[in-house]
């Protein structure tokens, strides 16, 4: 492996090496060492004088460059070393011919508030000279622990993002920047690799349930990644135009460094046990039944209520009882029977990545394999990732550089979510004497009435069948590329073209085995046909392609000039197929050639183009003040002939108050930064909402051909949509950096919004494209970061704290228009309840029935004993009041502890799990009223009889009491605030002394645990739950809690 | 740098931006959507309306999901959410209100207005007939509904996206004028294009369509005969005087035949594939049994539990009670289970039956001593339909209960041989019910939601957020928006009390 390795990068190496420069009569050379505090080597860091000449630091952190004798006429120059997550260092050199040495010590820069960071564009640029918000995760950071979605990486770690993942493995992951935005678009932010957009497509189940089959952005191994940049929001990003309102975030890959040729390998292990928790908390007095009755023939009401999937049956006695085990079975509870579906889930990660170079070129290649078995029965994730990254110096002017990643995803029986796809909705649906070691032994057997062998066969299948012979599959082939050349016309002025493209293919499948009960196409009564399958295709691309000239220049020994402008095109290609059948003719064949009903067929193709020139200037006076202005004109395709165009502008200013007046500083006061910004961001419209048009049915009527017209009513007119947003930030260092807070306040309004507006169907329509609307969202947020204790010895304590709180508010909507469903989903996934812009309410309104209640007390209004479904309201909104994260981390020499709890206080969830657990009186708190009995005590509700008027009496069962909240809502929404014990972490820098034995140059091994604790006041889920990254949130239902993860993390450098 | 250079790079970087800014308004052109035109030829959109609009009104969305158990029909033994009438609320009625509206009224109008514009009567007349045979349904089914100021989405006027509710009595009187126009202008049509094999009902065979239209006309005339004797009358006169005739056999019926491909099956059958919550309702079962009724093993299977017995089970029972009925009710006849049955929109059976009430009522030029043959037709063109041979019928039609009485007793043998004959049309049957308070014996059960059989459904919880001043002025006008309200041609019946039993007519719970 490792010889191949040395071949490939040595082939890199080869067209690249040129003749250093010789060092002519007269010249300098300049070298030194950079080291951090500890006085360890640090690679990587640049070093450079004014005029743009430099060089890197190798492993052992030397550097060494020449300065021609035309260049040296004894004056004093600033040398300045400086690597992302240190703070620069800048000294006073003389210039003269001979050798000049300069060492640098670079302090660490864990405050972030000074130090070199990514920002837009892929720039590397003083912190302190930024005049917007923006937080840098390294690669550290993002690999602490493993989790396959790179976005759960995130979570507790940035501030003022809201990150929501589904809780099914290989599920998406939500990532929402300062609220949402947008009505109708994506809230989801812009992701960038190495200066190429990339797909942050969703790919999880529609609003309702389903399969959930993950972000695409999770297909980025986290290995790979050097630094993660999160703009956020509009004033950061807006010169990336269309989509920077929802914020961005800039990745860069890791690169090869200057080795002087020799290869440096690291490989990273990851081992992680994956196991269910937070599930239900279930009844075991009662099982399977209704009003105490029970007696199984054939599970499809050939017996007594043995159709019946509720547990409100006979009270567990012991006694024999006709089950679908036996004619004579004891009736007892099997209180394990849901935990026990699950099984302890494995993921095995490796990464191996080699990487090095001369002084003109340098390569990286990576290659990591990922293999999950899941928690669910038969689920398997497997992920394939490689990189290669090349640079490559063309003598003094020309500089090439590109990356390549490969990325193949495949995924076996993902776990579904909801109604009709939910793994959970059967353990909702269910029979507390169910013994799930009889369905999983006997999954493939049938009954003697020819239906699979299962506890019940009227609504459900055996779950262990579903999972083994009714497979899912999904596959995604992915690449990414980019190139980029830069060249250098002056020591100041560098123009570069680069071109980038993400590519993937996606493939899913679906087979329905013979007698799937929940077929919607055949089934019950119809053997002619022996099973149905789907298959769906899509192809995804997009194309940048750009051109950037940028000037970096120090115009006089105060005033330093910051300006680029540049052109870009954006093409964006999405074509997809399928084919489906509801029945097939040969069992097994599940392909469209054996189909034996006539197969449905789809097929999509859109396109569309963006043109953008743009350009920014920044101004920075004597180091502590900086004023930048942006500009962007986006020409979009989806927009009206001769009304394509609009512009954005921002501008920004920051101020290092203590540079400017040195006497602010103090012990206690040691850095403060004042900034301010406003912005302006526009977005175009998805394609072809601008003139209507008659929909083709998939199908034929016979042989008759059915035409239809669209529902959605076109908009000739559609203007851009536009984003206004100003943000002020304070960033102070206390006690010499051992304490400090970046903290923002921000609004932001999003307006003439393009929505597919819902309109009375009366119209005919079901929607109107329309400029509508306003979102707004003011917010703050802060990072308080603090060493407490930092000793001589080595032992260091950090802590941080991230808050946020914002607050949305839907201003209007169209003229006429008071609400608008978000995602367009109507009452379905909330069985009458929908989530909502309401004018006057925040973003994300649950809107369903109420109790009804006696105006007099408050108390329910109840008739005969049972609640009354009162008006319609608004019950809840999604949005939480604040979140944040607490992460603490103690080191000591080479030992480290860490751990990061996460908050979400506040907003509302609706659980329909908890409505229909109580319906089929499996949730532990549906005991009350038949302690005794089925229907003894029974429950006497507290409220007022409405007949008359007085405090109730009347006793009813359980049974029917529970069930008569089906559909009101009011009592199923919940306080969705929780505390999740995110991340423990204990790392380990192995000793040099045990190195020599491993042959390695550093070894450091980590044991983590993810998700490990849980508290909130939602019972029976996990209420960290989403069908989709899409903006219909706050609803649940059969949601998978996610899974506890324990693991170790090994990471040897050969 | 020299000055030359830095010129060199300004120009370069000018004339890129230039590029980008030439072609910009260019890129446009690439919005034109490949997938779907813009226009499409009238026949497969009208293919689409039929196909929908039936699949609706007389397949498993509406008809299956709520009118079979009101008109007790069927019953409903697992889950008997329907059964006890929880379906007919607001949160449940979206799929019966929004979908009628975007589907087939939509894509019909669109075909009429494309034939009237184009002088086409064979293409808008069939549009209007299926248009109005679904609105009808809808109206009857809430009230008040938007109809005048509807489907004008996409025409741009003011106030056409949140639609005003027209009075159901203004709906009435448009049905009656749409009507009228094509029946005239059929009646003039020389030379007009016909919708050809796209027409799945009569293939283009525009005489059935007047056919269709007269009969249509006479359905809606006698809906309003309680409160508008007078209107009612004169429009009966207009179908029955057509030259065009009223349907009067099993050849003349609007039928669609569903394909039975697995993708277009009949609604009822495709529902059976998965569900079996269904069994004869008790109230159905004893009228046919009470006359030894031919159609019964037709319409009925035997109990699996006893192989000899037919017998319904009780509507809305709780969900404990009812899933004790399983083996001992009747499921439905194996018919039902056939995924090609067809969808008759109107029989034979039912204009017949229309022909006797007007004639028992001296309405339409018919006179009372003509009664008891359009009786007797009607019964016989349902047994044909059904396949039961003429001499049963003919025995049939003189059983005691069944031999037609003439008067008051007459008027209730025709109301309750149409009850019959409306089996697989839940919606009719249901609205019938309430004009004629036959069968007398529809009493809600036990665990229904309220205590007596709803009038109607509520209206769509979504059409409150979405077109809420225009729902909430026609609850207004209409005095509520629950089970019990009544529609404009649902008032006590004091043009015709002859309906009126001892009994309530309200279906009230003992």
């Amino acid at each position: 492996m490792r010889g191949h390795l040395r071949t490939i990068l040595a082939a890199v190496c080869a067209v690249s090496l040129l003749p250093a420069v010789a060092a002519a009569q007269g010249a300098a050379t300049i070298s030194g060492r950079v080291l951090n505090e500890a006085g360890n080597p640090l690679p990587n860091a640049s070093v450079f004088i004014p005029g743009g000449m430099g060089s890197l630091t190798k492993d052992d952190g030397r550097y060494s460059f020449t300065v021609p004798a035309s260049r040296i006429n004894g004056e004093t120059v600033t040398i300045t070393a400086r690597l992302i997550g240190y703070k620069a260092s800048v000294q006073n050199i003389t210039l003269h011919a001979g050798e000049i040495s300069q060492d640098f010590v670079l302090a660490s820069n864990p405050v972030v508030l000074q130090g070199v960071v990514v920002t837009a564009l892929g720039q590397e640029k003083e912190k302190s000279q930024l005049g917007t918000a923006q937080q840098q995760l390294s690669s550290a950071e993002l690999n602490s622990t493993h989790d396959t979605n790179l976005i759960n990486q995130l979570e507790g770690k940035v501030s003022g993002v809201t990150i929501t993942s589904s809780g099914t493995q290989g599920g998406s992951t939500s990532f929402v920047i300062r609220g949402q935005n947008s009505i109708a678009g994506t809230n989801q932010p812009l992701f960038i690799v190495d200066g190429t957009a990339i797909s942050s497509n969703d790919r999880g189940s529609t609003a309702g349930g389903g399969w959930d089959f993950g972000s695409v952005v999770s297909d980025l191994d986290p290995n790979n990644i050097a630094t993660l940049t999160v703009l956020k929001g509009p004033n950061a990003a807006a010169l990336y135009g269309a989509r920077a309102a929802n914020g961005v975030v800039v990745i860069t890959t890791k690169k090869g460094a200057n080795t002087d040729g020799k290869i440096q390998t690291r490989l990273t292990t990851s081992y992680t046990w994956d196991n269910m928790q937070n599930l239900p908390e279930y009844q075991n007095l009662y099982g399977q039944g209704s009003h105490g009755q029970f007696s199984y023939v054939d599970g499809d009401g050939g017996g007594v209520q043995d159709f019946n999937d509720q547990s409100y049956g006979p009270r567990f006695d012991g006694q024999p009882r006709p089950q679908f085990t036996g004619p004579d079975m004891p009736w007892v509870a099997h209180p394990d029977n849901v935990s026990s579906f699950f099984s302890t889930g494995h993921t095995l990660d490796v990464n191996l990545a080699a990487s090095g170079g001369t002084e003109n070129a340098g390569a990286r290649l990576a290659v990591g394999v990922g293999n999950q078995n899941g928690v669910v029965p038969n689920n398997f994730f497997q992920k394939f990732t490689s990189a290669l990254n090349g640079q490559l110096k063309l003598g003094n002017k020309f500089s090439a550089n590109g990356s390549l990643q490969y990325i193949r995803n495949n995924a076996l029986n993902r776990a579904g979510v909801g109604y009709n796809a939910g793994i959970m909705e059967q353990f909702i649906w269910f029979g507390r004497q169910v013994d799930m070691n009889a369905l999983r032994a006997n999954y493939d057997k049938m009954n003697q009435f020819g239906a699979h062998y299962n506890w019940n066969t009227s609504y459900h299948s055996n779950p262990f069948w579903l999972q083994y012979d009714n497979p899912e599959r999904d596959t995604r082939d992915r690449l990414i590329g980019s190139v980029a050349l830069d060249y250098k016309l002056t020591d100041w002025l560098t123009a570069d073209v680069h071109a980038g493209q993400d590519y993937y293919s996606y493939n899913q499948e679906q087979d329905v085995a013979a007698q799937n009960v929940s077929w919607a196409g055949a089934g019950l009564g119809d053997l002619a046909y022996n099973g149905a399958f789907s298959i769906f295709n899509s192809h995804n691309t997009e194309r940048n392609v750009g051109a950037l000239v940028t000037a970096n220049k120090q115009a006089t020994s105060k005033l330093l000039l910051n300006a680029n402008v540049g052109v870009n095109k954006r093409d964006a290609i999405y074509a997809s197929n399928s084919q489906s059948t509801d029945g097939i003719l040969v069992p097994g064949i599940y392909n469209v050639s054996n189909a034996a009903i006539t197969p449905t067929l789809n097929q999509y193709n859109e396109r569309r183009q963006i043109n953008s020139a743009y350009g920014s200037a920044s101004f920075t006076w004597d180091g502590w003040w900086t004023v930048e202005g942006t500009a962007r004109n986006d020409w979009s395709s989806t927009l009206p002939k001769g009304a394509n165009s609009y512009f954005y502008p921002s501008v920004n200013t920051s101020i290092v108050l203590t540079d400017a007046i040195p006497s602010l500083k103090s012990n206690f006061l040691s850095y403060a930064k004042v900034r301010g910004s406003i912005a302006r961001v526009g977005a175009d419209a998805g394609p072809y909402q601008l003139q209507s048009t008659y929909n083709g049915l998939a199908n034929k009527f016979g042989s008759l051909p059915q035409y239809a017209i669209s529902t959605s009513i076109a908009n000739a007119n559609l203007l851009p949509e536009i984003t206004k947003s100003g943000e002020v930030g304070l960033e102070l260092g206390f006690f010499g950096d051992r304490a400090s807070l970046d903290a923002s306040y921000y609004e932001k309004a999003t307006s003439n919004q393009i929505l597919s507006v819902t309109v009375s169907p009366a119209s005919g329509f079901n929607a109107l494209n329309a400029n509508a609307g306003k979102i707004s969202n003011k917010g703050f947020e802060a990072m308080l970061n603090v060493t407490p204790i930092r000793t001589a010895s080595g032992f260091e304590w950090n802590t941080t704290f991230s808050y946020a709180h914002n607050k949305s508010d839907v201003i209007s909507l169209a003229p006429g228009l008071t609400t608008i469903h978000l995602d367009g989903v109507g009452a379905g996934p909330g069985w009458g309840a929908t989530v909502e812009a309401r004018v006057g309410e925040p973003y994300g309104a649950i809107f369903g029935y109420t109790l009804r209640r006696d105006s007099a007390t408050g108390l329910p209004l109840l008739s005969d004993g049972f609640p009354q479904k009162g008006p319609l309201a608004v019950l809840g909104s999604i949005q939480p009041d604040w979140t944040g994260g607490l992460s603490n981390e103690f080191k000591y020499r080479n030992l480290s502890l860490s751990f990061l709890v996460d908050f979400h206080e506040g907003g509302s969830i609706l659980s329909i799990s908890n409505m229909f657990g109580a319906y089929t009186g499996v949730f532990a708190n549906t005991i009350r009223g038949r302690e005794v009995d089925w229907n003894n005590p029974g429950i006497v509700a507290k409220g007022i009889d409405q007949a008359t008027g007085q405090p109730n009496t009347t006793n009813v069962t359980t049974e029917d009491y529970n069930q008569s909240f089906f559909e009101i809502h009011e009592p199923w929404v919940y306080d969705d605030s929780w505390i999740k014990l995110r991340e423990v972490r204990l790392g380990l820098d192995l000793p040099k002394s045990l190195l020599g034995g491993l042959h390695a140059q550093s070894a450091s091994l980590s044991i983590y645990g993810r998700n490990l604790w849980l508290h909130t006041k939602v019972p029976n889920i996990d209420p960290e739950f989403q069908y989709t990254t899409s903006n219909y949130q706050g609803v649940e239902f059969a949601a998978i809690p996610n899974a506890r993860t324990i693991g170790f993390n090994l990471q040897v450098t050969p | 740098m020299n000055i030359r250079k830095l010129g060199t790079i300004v120009a370069a970087v000018a004339l890129s931006v230039g590029a980008v800014a030439c072609n910009n308004d260019k890129i446009t052109d690439l919005n034109v959507d490949p997938n779907n035109p813009t226009t499409a030829p009238a026949a497969p959109v009208f293919t689409y309306g039929v196909r929908v609009a039936t699949a609706r009104w007389l397949g498993s969305g509406y008809d299956k999901r709520g009118t079979e158990w009101v008109a007790q029909h069927l019953a409903e033994w697992q889950y008997p959410q329907e059964d006890q009438y929880a379906r007919l609320q607001g949160v449940d009625t979206q799929g019966s209100f929004d979908g009628p509206y975007t589907a087939e009224l939509e894509n019909l109008g669109k075909v009429a207005e494309s034939g009237l514009e184009s002088g086409q009567v064979g293409i808008y007349a069939p549009a209007l007939v299926m248009q109005t045979w679904a609105y009808d349904y809808l109206t009857d089914t809430f009230g008040d509904v938007p109809y005048s100021a509807a489907l004008k989405g996409d025409s741009g006027v003011a106030g056409a996206l949140s639609p005003a509710y027209d009075a159901q009595k203004d709906i009435y009187t448009g049905f009656f004028a749409t009507l009228d126009k094509v029946r005239t202008d059929l009646a003039n049509d020389t030379s007009s294009q016909d919708l050809g094999s796209a027409d799945p009902i009569y293939g283009g065979d525009k005489a059935k369509w007047a056919m269709f239209a007269n009969s249509l006309l006479a359905r809606l005339a006698m809906r309003i005969v309680n409160v508008d004797p007078a209107t009612a009358g004169a429009e009966l006169t207009k179908a029955f005087s057509d030259p065009a005739g009223t349907i009067a056999t099993v050849a003349d019926e609007p039928t669609l035949n569903w394909p039975g491909d697995g993708v277009y099956d009949n609604g009822w059958a495709d529902d059976f594939k998965t569900r079996d919550d269904h069994r004869m309702s008790q109230t159905f079962m004893k009228i046919l049994i009470d006359r030894a009724d031919p159609r019964m093993p037709i319409f009925a299977q035997p109990t699996q539990a006893n192989p000899a017995v037919y017998a319904g089970m009780p509507n809305g029972l709780d969900n404990a009670t009812a899933g004790n009925y399983g083996q001992t009710a009747s499921k439905l006849g194996l018919i039902f289970y056939d995924v090609t049955r067809p969808s008759v929109l109107m029989t034979a059976a039912e204009m017949n039956f229309i022909k006797a009430e007007a004639a028992e009522r001296s309405l339409g030029g018919l006179t009372p001593a003509q009664a008891k043959g359009f009786y007797n037709a009607g019964i016989e063109a349902s047994m044909a339909q059904w396949g039961v041979g003429a001499g049963a019928a003919v025995a049939y039609e003189n059983s005691p209960l069944v031999a037609y009485a003439g008067g008051v007793a007459g008027e209730k043998q025709i109301a309750i041989q149409k009850y019959i004959a409306l089996y697989g049309d839940g919606g009719q049957a249901w609205f019938e019910w309430r004009r004629t308070c036959q069968p007398n014996t529809l009493v809600a059960g036990p665990a229904a939601i309220v205590d007596f059989v709803p009038r109607r459904y509520e209206y769509s919880t979504n059409e409150f957020s979405r077109n809420g001043a225009s729902v909430n002025a026609a609850i207004a006008a209409m005095g509520g928006d629950t089970f019990d309200t009544r529609m404009y041609w649902d008032k006590n019946p004091t043009a015709a009390p002859t309906y009126v039993d001892a009994n309530s007519c309200e279906g009230v719970r003992p």
